[in-house]
């Protein structure tokens, strides 16, 4: 027994001077420069944000462009890595990517391990629920609502109705999938997303947004704490874009009047905000 | 039904990405499962061999790290590998090389449990008869013991190999896009057809697990008739 704890002592020392070794690089820039690539984690089944197109057959949508943006001013190529909402902290501090870009919402909580851009979307927490079903926030209290597991939706849901009972999905069309078949009377999270989820959804007109929303989600890209000069020219790209009118564009490419979402765009991009 | 999705996305089933980006699908799933077949046979072997060795401090050991493997779940196995092996071999440990690995472990683990007791159900005469005719143990384990032995292993094999294909799945945990997730994409994309979409990948997991035990059979066969000449 006791041979097994100095064994086990052993091992865990050994794995984490390893990991102490290796530890992400003091900084992140120049070691992007030098190696030609930004990795970014992105969302690879969240259309418009992140999706697999089906033509081309690379992932696309509205957070990528922006990785895009930000990596042709630096003049690497970029490298998609996909996440998950539960995966893409740990994969950030773990150094296995560069950057964050999947629909992740800036929260103090999160702040303290990581560092966020400025907003580069705005969007609240909404439900999707049968159509006539829930008028306002009160109509939820104690039924059963699905929402993704490690969102902020959760947390948010949770401390808006603490009598309601939350089911934690794997991803959203699984949460739709159960608000088809009865098992929850609501789905929840960003309205943008649900409005793309909507959008694709085979009985749409069954279902609606009520309009009314639970929070102020204000999504930024990730990075690591300690690469202030990342941030800084990650923050110094998204203001020029939104001077040059490029931000707006993209919004317009993906979640604009021509497209199924039908968005009109209601933040800019603030430097400090 | 409408079928129509998987024939709009039937390229991207197949080979993912490639070759403009990372191969995916069908493709990388059987090269997943080619790869740590190959290496867990590998292993496997040896593991077994060490495992039956008449030294404890050979043996012990083994059996120690064989029993650690084959108590955790593949999945944790994965997750221990994707998050333990960068810390060892520096960032940007490849994904896919990460599963290999985990899947190599794990399918080894079992593998050797399987050479155990093909080894130790060829009757004990056999290796007497060949120690007396003065062959040094290793001897009688090559040419006598192990050559009988993997005929009886084969079927075992097999199954392994077939759990294998399949267990290539959870890479998805990793973000590798094997077969499975690349059919979770396409479904959260689509959103209407998640019937056909997993009927499809379900069918062709099944041709892949019964054209490998096909094969396998017909080697069978094979070997089996070599043993009666």
């Amino acid at each position: 027994m006791k041979k097994g704890f100095m064994l086990l002592a052993m091992i865990l020392t050994v794995v984490t001077a390893a990991a102490a070794f290796a530890a992400p690089p003091a900084n992140t820039l120049a070691a992007i420069k030098k190696k030609g690539v930004l990795v970014a984690g992105v969302k690879d089944s969240l259309p418009p944000f992140g999706y697999v197109d089906e033509k081309t057959r690379t992932i696309v949508g509205y957070d990528i462009d922006f990785v895009r943006a930000i990596a042709k001013r630096l003049g690497v190529r970029v490298e998609l890595k996909a996440v998950t909402s539960a995966s893409r902290m740990p994969q950030l501090e773990e150094g296995n990517i560069d950057i964050i870009a999947a629909t992740m919402t800036n929260t103090p909580e999160r702040a303290k391990q990581i560092a966020f851009s400025d907003t580069y979307f705005r969007t609240g927490q909404a439900f999707i629920t049968r159509k006539g079903m829930v008028h306002s926030l009160k109509d939820l209290a104690g039924k059963r609502i699905g929402t993704a597991k490690g969102s902020t939706s959760e947390q948010n849901v949770k401390a808006a109705l603490p009598t309601a009972t939350i089911l934690s999905f794997d991803d959203y069309p699984q949460a739709l999938l159960a608000l088809e078949q009865g098992k929850v009377q609501a789905v929840t999270t960003d309205e943008a997303i649900l409005a793309g989820i909507l959008a694709k959804a085979p009985n749409r007109n069954q279902f609606e947004i009520p309009p009314f929303k639970i929070s102020d989600e204000p999504y930024g890209l990730g990075m690591r704490k300690n690469d202030k000069q990342l941030v800084a020219f990650v923050n110094k790209t998204l203001l020029a874009m939104e001077k040059s009118g490029e931000a707006a564009r993209i919004f317009d490419k993906w979640f604009g009047p021509r497209t199924p979402f039908g968005l009109h765009r209601t933040f800019k991009i603030v430097a400090g905000k | 039904m409408d079928f129509q999705v998987i024939a709009d996305n039937f390229t991207y089933f197949m080979i993912g990405s490639w070759p403009k980006g990372d191969l995916g699908g069908v493709a990388l799933t059987i090269y997943l499962a080619v790869t740590s077949c190959l290496l867990s046979f590998i292993f496997g072997l040896l593991l077994g061999l060490l495992s039956v060795s008449r030294h404890r401090f050979i043996s012990l050991p083994t059996m120690l790290v064989i029993n650690l493997v084959r108590g955790v779940p593949l999945l944790m196995v994965i997750f221990w590998m994707y998050f333990l092996l960068p810390a060892f071999f520096g960032h940007g440990f490849p994904e896919i090389r990460t599963v290999i690995i985990a899947l190599t472990c794990f399918t080894a683990a079992y593998m050797s449990q399987i050479v155990r007791a093909g080894v130790e159900g060829i009757p004990r005469g056999q290796l007497e008869a060949g120690t007396s005719t003065g062959l040094k143990h290793w001897q009688v384990m090559l040419y006598i013991v192990l050559p009988q032995g993997l005929r009886n292993m084969i079927p075992s094999f097999v199954n392994q190999f077939v759990s294998l294909i399949k267990d290539t799945s959870l890479a998805f945990i990793v973000g590798v896009s094997e077969l499975t997730h690349v059919a979770t994409q396409v479904n959260n994309r689509t959103m209407a057809y998640p019937t056909e979409i997993f009927l499809f990948i379900a069918l062709v997991y099944f041709l892949l697990c019964y054209s490998f035990t096909s094969l396998s059979r017909w080697l069978e066969k094979r070997l089996s008739w070599r043993k009666s000449v």
